[in-house]
């Protein structure tokens, strides 16, 4: 494996489960080289970026699926002793398993509400969160499924830790154990400070408590981000505990995020951003729930409203380079 | 897989594993060199997803048309260790038959639609 990050990464993931749908010979014969295949293919995909190819890429690689599974259950089926209808019946049902319940649980629809990663993800893009990636399935399972930590740099969808009923986007700056203060808007971790490319800043008022931080909480600071001021700020600097994240957006002027609501509690992550599948401009109010009104938009002005370029456009992890020593 | 009585009940080869024993004819191959050629042999018309062609491969290796030569990483791609393949000599002969076939059905609509071009 390379060391860089691979966009495609989280359709690896997902192909590498779609894989069980397959005979389990089949699977132990050709699983490894296949998912191989499906990599060096994604490789090429992302080298010519654009809508269509990918577009055009899954349509080939779910076609392939759905006539192959089929055919080489089939071509299993009177291999070895005469079958029973039992033995028939458990082999299949592991296929039929994926095809009804995989994608459902791998995968999320989800929509993007606020502008707070601007810049990345744009108020009404509608992404697939991939489910799978970081819920940790067990030592042993680690084995098999598809599973990695959260890291630095990582854009992640969370449940809002204020009210679980929300879903936020945001991009991981802490992990615990890290020191994190900000210095006239530039984050300082573990003392070394970040250039990170992905962030925006549009403000051109300065303001204290968003720049500068922790200084001390303000009206605007939830409870749990009081909670943090209190408990886990050491010298001026805020120290993730165990279990937690701290999360801040890319728009970093126009985010409410780890700042003035605390820290993401490990267990309220949901997954990470796969693609945008359709961008919609509309009004935050409108994408929350659908109203008959946004449906009546939608019907009137899907073919201006709808943003094509971001159409299939894959959110990418980036790190954020680290300079100098303590300071 | 059961072998096939004679050579020609093979015949007339599917268009994926005929382009895949064509992949297979100068040099071996692995799994994506061999996707990659036979995009380039039929200008992009034929895609292989990983499904068939490895679905193709199975059943070429149980007929004895291609065989396994063995595992190393492609030094133009990534250190990973990739399976490579070649054609049998059964392999070449069936190719060969099957190309002959082709060649002759191609004379024949040569003949019958050519005074319908004109």
């Amino acid at each position: 494996m390379t060391s860089e990050i691979n966009p495609m990464g989280g359709f690896c993931r997902i192909y590498s489960v779609l894989l069980y749908a397959y005979p389990a010979e089949f699977r132990r014969q050709y699983g490894r080289p296949m998912e191989q295949l499906f990599r060096d293919r994604c490789r090429d995909v992302a080298r010519r970026p654009g809508g269509l190819t990918l577009l055009r890429f899954a349509g080939q690689v779910m076609a392939d699926w759905l006539r192959t599974t089929i055919r080489e259950r089939a071509a299993a089926w009177p291999a070895g002793p005469k079958p029973t209808m039992r033995s028939s019946v458990t082999e299949w049902a592991g296929t039929l398993l994926v095809y009804l319940f995989a994608t459902a649980t791998l995968v999320q629809a989800y929509v993007v509400p606020t502008g707070s990663m601007e810049g990345n993800l744009l108020i009404g893009d509608h992404i697939l969160v991939d489910r799978m990636v970081y819920a940790d399935p067990g030592p042993l399972g680690r084995h098999i499924l598809p599973y990695r930590p959260v890291e630095r740099g990582d854009i992640v969808a969370f449940l809002y830790p204020e009210d679980p009923r929300a879903t936020y986007v945001k991009r991981i700056v802490g992990l615990p154990g890290d020191r994190i203060r900000l210095e006239n808007g530039q984050v300082v971790r573990n003392g070394r400070r970040l250039i990170e490319p992905y962030v925006q800043h549009t403000a051109n008022q300065p303001d204290s408590y968003r720049d500068n931080f922790p200084l001390a909480p303000e009206y605007f600071t939830t409870p749990r981000g009081r909670d943090m001021f209190q408990h886990h700020v050491r010298n001026g600097e805020v120290v993730v505990p165990t279990g937690m994240l701290f999360a801040l957006g890319d728009n970093r002027d126009n985010s409410a995020d780890s700042r003035y609501w605390g820290f993401v509690p490990r267990e309220n992550v949901v997954g990470k951003p796969l693609l945008v599948y359709w961008s919609y401009d509309a009004p935050t109010a409108d994408l929350q729930e659908w109203t008959l009104d946004h449906a009546i938009d939608v019907a009137r002005h899907f073919f201006t409203k709808t943003r094509w370029k971001r159409s299939f456009l894959v959110p990418r992890s980036q790190r954020a380079e680290e300079v100098g020593g303590a300071q | 897989m059961t072998k096939p009585e004679s050579p020609r009940e093979l015949l007339p080869l599917t268009p994926p594993v005929f382009h895949i024993l064509l992949a297979l004819a100068e040099e071996e191959r692995h799994g994506y060199g061999i996707m990659q050629d036979v995009a380039r042999q039929t200008d992009g018309a034929l895609q292989l997803g990983p499904g068939t062609l490895y679905g193709c491969l199975k059943r070429m290796l149980a007929t004895g048309l291609v065989e396994e030569s063995d595992e190393r990483p492609d030094p133009t791609l990534d250190d990973e260790r990739r399976r490579y393949y070649r054609m049998t000599a059964f392999g070449k002969r069936m190719v060969r038959a099957e190309a002959k076939r082709l060649a002759g059905a191609v004379t024949v609509a040569m003949a019958r639609l050519a005074g319908e071009s004109a």
